[in-house]
């Protein structure tokens, strides 16, 4: 008889199927490591160390300094990155008040000269501290940076009540920065 | 006679081989092509005349690369979904990666799974189309490095992922290849491409022909030294490499190299087009599309920008940027080359996808292809010679009178040529382009292209750049506006023949998805506010939208899934150059939402059937069909 | 090296000898007015009138209009040299407004404070090359020179080929020079452009057109990998402390803040043609450049002497 072999076959069929069903059944779903359970990008700041953070910018609010600060900034290629308004685009907005890794005229000196991992690179070789510091008096003159001493309470969010700095910039999201900084600037590979 | 089978046997009979049946058509693997779904390609005469090879003729309900055919028409032959039922398209079931950046590639699918990559960090998931809510089968997690994102210029995007030899193979941001087993998600090799310090990351979608997966490079803002590689599928061993400037040998140029134009010919032109010292950081990347001949056995690809994007400070043709090539798909020699936009003083990048068409030419049908340039002219070019057949512009451009079809030369407005550190004002396009990577569409049915594009203009101060390696050397300070008519977007149906456009739909934001055509006379794209459209391919009449979370950036594709059932995706997350945009009022907010539509009214993937769903966890109920 | 003449009395081509002679002639027409006047002067003050001076000897003594014929003669005398002496600066300006053939050569020439960039366009378009304060031209043919400069006033002077042209900001200011045989000639910036305005010379070499070819070939060239370890380790040196403002072309070094140091080692001066290019020098300058031309640009780098001595022999390998 040709009926129970076509039942069996059909059988045979289901279990193949029951079977490729199975194969393919996931291990355990979710997110694939602890890694990817991590915003993206935005793991720094008060992790790092503060020593130094709450030294003053010896040339801070120099016009002169300030002047050379905005000549270097371009010259460097940092408004390739920051924007030549400041307002970010590739790189963080430098002119708001959120500072990944601090926004004391120490931090950003260090920031500078240190680098950080996500592409941003260290300075201190090819820039000497004076040129540094006048960077950072360039940063500071945008009214974003927090004061010296104001280190500490910048990182629990605690800032003074004067507000110096302007609306945010020209192209940028409220809010983000950085890893989630909109390409103002710049816009293909 | 006895009959053969007795009465019972008969019913046996019938009920056994209705339940073959139902259990093959349950198991869809693949999903078979059902009768009136899948239109027949060869019975089709567009308007144009121009046609396709959809080689490898993949089966009808997959999508198994990003162009889903080596000529790259992301043409579907589905036509379940049609201009009378799709208003009542609605979604089946969503997907949300978690990662933050644009999100510009297209879903695969193979068999019962669907691939998806997602941006920066690059984590791939297998989804099980089987199963209700198509759940995680597997997922991989590559660690590219972090710096990556600080280097990418425009967002940390990846535009696409390849299946082949069993494996998902892709580019990692930090300028690695991975490939990953297609089954287990393990990973199978990685190949360091280049070096993600010195500004050179990888977001274009590896691309596989035979046994090889094509890969280039990004970072054209940062004066990386552009290339195509050519890697073994099954070992990740780089076949060869071709870099896009410098002297002949690493271009790849021998004998057999015959471009078209003369001006083209020469010996060590990479080089010698380039002030001194200039080519090796002179960008010109290749992060687009390639495409592929398998009767000339040649790969089209274009390629970027040259570096700096300050024109003052590289006199010279700056070949082979915002060029094409045509190159053999084994040694990656160079067949011939065509530079779009000589000595480009506006960031005008040639990677736009080529889509690879034959069309009626003067009583001859010509092996051509078609390409969207940046620049604003879409070109219809002989695929064989290099030869540009039609040149006409497909949206508002001033940079240019013309191009010169003797010499396929432009014909460059001296007013629109920005000089150093003084403010140009109103150059158009943008850095961006009349149209962007966005992938366009072709119909057979029609003969038409579809593609989304811009209408975006600018004011541009350029400030020369040192070249400081892993910095940006780059140079143009710029401020967007919309052009004419105030739409920072359109959709376009475009005859590749004549050179003209058919109709167009105008929208507020800019149109940066990629299209998908299907047998049914239908287009899909989505705009940059986050509306997703279902198009008449005929008469560009819109007849469905829907709005989604975030911004669309992606590419929409079809498939059938195991319920027989053509599915529609895309991936709303906004993001990339899009980014430009992000002050207009009304600019989404970033996204990372896969969409899966579909018409069935109690799917596999929600409704009140899937109670137990719920209950079983796990180990969900089997799909509905399953059990009759 | 300074003790070469700014002398604008020799011309030593095409572009400045109708200068050159210019000057002479205005230089001798002055000298014979000069001198008659003075022997009128002296005949006058010798032939003293005899009358003892009184209120008379004030008398304006034109009435007869006898006075007024030496006017008249002195006016159709200086007036038609006067014209004639127009007419010829004219026709000099005319003269050395364009060279007698098209030029073959262009340079970019870009003054900073204060050092001068020269760039080498080629008619291809491609094969622009970069140099700094030492300008090679073949010997016998016209060079046009398009000026300009990025931060104030300057004016590129060199007295033996050419008269002076100022070069101003956001402006493009074009002059040609030749030199009529193989020579080396100083120039310097005429316009005062800050502290260090005295110390911005340079100097045209002029090959003859054998040895220009095989000098711009040479630039041309790509540089080759430091073979001495010393040399090598400073190419590193150079790559970290230095390539962010100087441009090595070739390699992965292209700063544009400072001159362009392809082929430092061919160049016989160093901070625009102050002091000799020799390793002495040039560690003494890495080393503190305020000390030597204070104002310049150039920070101090810190580095240690090691790798000044490093730096030194890797940039003693660019020829």
């Amino acid at each position: 008889m040709k009926a129970p072999l076509l039942l069996l076959l059909s059988l045979a069929a289901l279990t193949a199927c029951d079977q490729s069903a199975t194969r393919s059944s996931p291990g355990p779903a979710g997110a694939p490591n602890d890694l990817a359970a991590l915003p993206s990008g935005d793991l720094a700041g008060a992790g790092q160390s503060k020593v130094g953070s709450d030294i003053a910018n010896p040339l801070e609010g120099q016009p002169a300094a300030v002047a050379e600060g905005k000549r270097l900034f371009v010259q460097m290629n940092c408004a390739g990155c920051h924007g030549y308004d400041l307002g970010g685009s590739m790189g963080p907005n430098l002119k708001d008040k959120y500072w990944r890794y601090g926004g004391s005229p120490g931090a950003i000196y260090r920031s500078i000269a240190s680098g950080h991992p996500q592409g941003m690179p260290a300075w201190s070789k090819a820039l000497p501290p004076d040129q540094i510091w006048k960077l950072t008096a360039y940063i500071q003159s945008y009214g974003g940076a927090t004061a010296s001493g104001d280190y500490q309470g910048a990182l629990q969010g605690d800032y003074p009540a004067k507000t110096t700095s302007p609306p945010g910039g020209t192209g940028a999201q409220a809010g983000a920065k950085g890893g989630t900084a909109p390409a103002a600037q710049t816009a293909n590979p | 006679m006895p009959t053969p089978f007795s009465h019972l046997g008969r019913i046996t009979a019938f009920v056994a081989l209705a339940s073959l049946a139902s259990a093959l058509s349950a198991c869809q693997k693949p999903p078979s092509p059902k009768q009136g779904l899948a239109v027949p390609v060869e019975h089709l005469e567009g308007w144009t005349g121009a046609t396709a090879n959809f080689a490898p003729n993949a089966a009808p309900g997959e999508w198994p690369s990003q162009g889903r055919d080596y000529a790259n028409t992301r043409y579907s032959p589905l036509a379940q979904i049609t201009p009378a039922n799709v208003p009542q398209l609605h979604i089946a079931w969503t997907f949300s990666d978690g990662a933050q950046y644009g999100h510009e590639g297209a879903p695969l699918v193979a068999g019962d799974t669907m691939y998806v990559v997602t941006p920066y960090p690059n984590i791939a998931y297998a989804l099980d189309l089987t199963k209700p809510g198509a759940p995680i089968k597997w997922s991989f997690a590559p660690n590219p490095s972090p710096m990556a994102i600080g280097k990418a210029c425009c967002d940390a995007v990846l535009r696409g992922w390849a299946l082949a030899d069993g494996k998902l193979i892709y580019n990692l941001l930090d300028a690695h290849t991975v490939a990953v087993d297609a089954k287990t998600g393990k990973e199978v090799w990685r190949t360091k491409m280049d070096n993600v310090e010195n500004g050179a990351t990888m977001t274009m979608a590896a691309t596989v022909y035979g046994d090889k997966v094509y890969v280039g490079n990004s970072g054209g803002e940062l004066g990386v030294h552009g290339w195509l590689a050519a890697l073994d599928v099954h070992t990740g061993k780089e076949l060869w490499r071709a870099y896009n400037t410098g002297p002949d040998d690493q271009v790849k140029i021998g004998a057999d190299f015959n471009p078209f134009y003369s001006w083209m010919k020469g010996k060590d032109l990479g080089e010698t087009s380039w002030p001194k010292g200039m080519a090796v950081h002179g960008g010109s990347a290749s992060w687009g599309w390639v495409s592929f001949d398998p009767e000339l056995n040649l790969i089209y690809y274009g390629t970027a920008n040259p570096s700096p994007r300050v024109p003052a400070q590289r006199p010279g043709l700056n070949l082979f940027s915002a060029a094409v090539w045509a190159r053999d798909a084994d040694s990656g020699m160079a067949k011939w080359a065509y530079q779009f936009t000589p000595h480009d003083q506006w960031d005008y990048d040639g990677v736009n996808e080529n889509v690879l068409l034959d069309i009626p030419w003067k009583g001859q049908t010509r092996k051509a292809m078609v390409q969207f340039n940046r620049n604003g002219f879409a070109y219809t070019i002989d695929r064989q010679t290099g030869e540009v057949l039609v040149a006409a512009p497909f949206g508002n451009l001033n940079w240019a009178t013309g191009i010169d079809m003797k010499t396929g030369m432009p014909i460059v407005n001296p007013a629109m040529q920005p000089k150093p550190n003084i403010k140009l004002e109103n150059a158009c396009p943008t850095d961006i382009g009349v149209k962007d990577w966005q992938p366009s569409a072709f119909s057979p049915r029609t003969g038409l292209l579809y593609t989304g594009m811009f209408n975006v203009c600018m004011d541009v101060t350029d400030h020369p750049q040192s070249y400081i390696a892993g910095t940006p050397y780059d140079g143009m300070e710029m401020t967007r506006h919309a052009g004419p008519g105030g739409n920072w977007g359109a959709f376009i149906a475009w005859d590749p023949v004549k050179g003209k456009k058919v109709w167009e739909i105008k929208e507020k934001f800019l149109v940066m998805s990629g299209a998908l055509t299907t047998a049914s006379d239908l287009v899909f794209y989505g705009t940059v506010d986050g509306w997703f459209r279902a198009v008449d391919a005929r008469s560009g009449q819109v007849l469905w939208s829907q709005k989604l979370g975030s911004g669309i950036v992606s590419q929409p594709i079809t498939y059938t899934g195991p319920d027989g059932q053509q599915y529609v995706a895309v991936y709303a997350g906004v993001g990339g150059a899009a980014m430009v945009q992000s002050h207009q009022a009304g600019f989404p907010a970033r996204g990372n939402t896969l969409y899966v539509f579909s018409l069935g009214q109690n799917g596999l993937h929600g409704g009140p059937g899937m109670k137990e769903t719920l209950a079983t966890g796990a180990a969900p109920a089997p799909p509905p069909k399953a059990d009759n | 090296m300074s003790g070469e003449p700014l002398s604008y009395l020799e011309a030593a081509g095409p572009a400045a000898r109708p200068l050159t002679q210019l000057a002479w002639g205005l230089g001798a027409v002055s000298l014979v007015v000069v001198a008659v006047i003075a022997i009128a002067l002296a005949a006058a003050i010798w032939r003293q009138r005899s009358t003892p001076a009184d209120a008379r000897a004030l008398e304006f003594v034109g009435g007869s209009g006898e006075g007024l014929r030496w006017i008249y003669v002195g006016l159709a005398i200086s007036v038609p040299v006067l014209a004639v002496c127009t007419v010829w600066v004219l026709m000099v300006l005319g003269q050395v407004l364009h060279p007698a053939r098209p030029t073959a050569l262009t340079l970019q020439v870009t003054a900073h404070q204060w050092w001068w960039e020269v760039r080498y366009l080629s008619p291809s378009g491609g094969e622009a090359f970069t140099t700094a304060n030492e300008i090679h031209i073949p010997a016998g043919a016209p060079v046009r020179v398009e000026l300009t400069s990025p931060d104030v006033i300057h004016s590129f002077w060199v007295p033996k080929l050419a008269g002076k042209m100022d070069v101003i900001p956001g402006a493009k200011n074009v002059t040609w020079i030749q030199a009529a045989s193989p020579g080396r000639y100083r120039g310097q910036c005429a316009e005062f452009c800050g502290l260090q305005h005295a110390r911005m010379a340079f100097f045209v070499i002029a090959d003859a057109p054998a040895d220009f070819s095989v000098w711009r070939a040479r630039q041309l060239a790509s540089p080759t990998a430091p073979v001495d370890a010393n040399a090598a380790a400073g190419a590193g040196v150079f790559a970290n402390h230095c390539a962010s403002c100087h441009t090595v072309a070739g390699t992965p070094s292209g700063g544009l803040v400072g001159p362009d140091l392809s082929h430092l080692a061919g160049r016989t001066t160093l901070a625009a043609g102050m002091i000799p290019n020799d390793p002495r020098h040039l560690s003494d300058w890495i080393a503190d450049p305020q000390a030597i031309k204070p104002g310049a640009l150039m920070p101090r780098t810190l580095l240690t002497s090691t790798e000044r001595a490093q730096v030194v022999a890797y940039l003693q390998t660019l020829n």
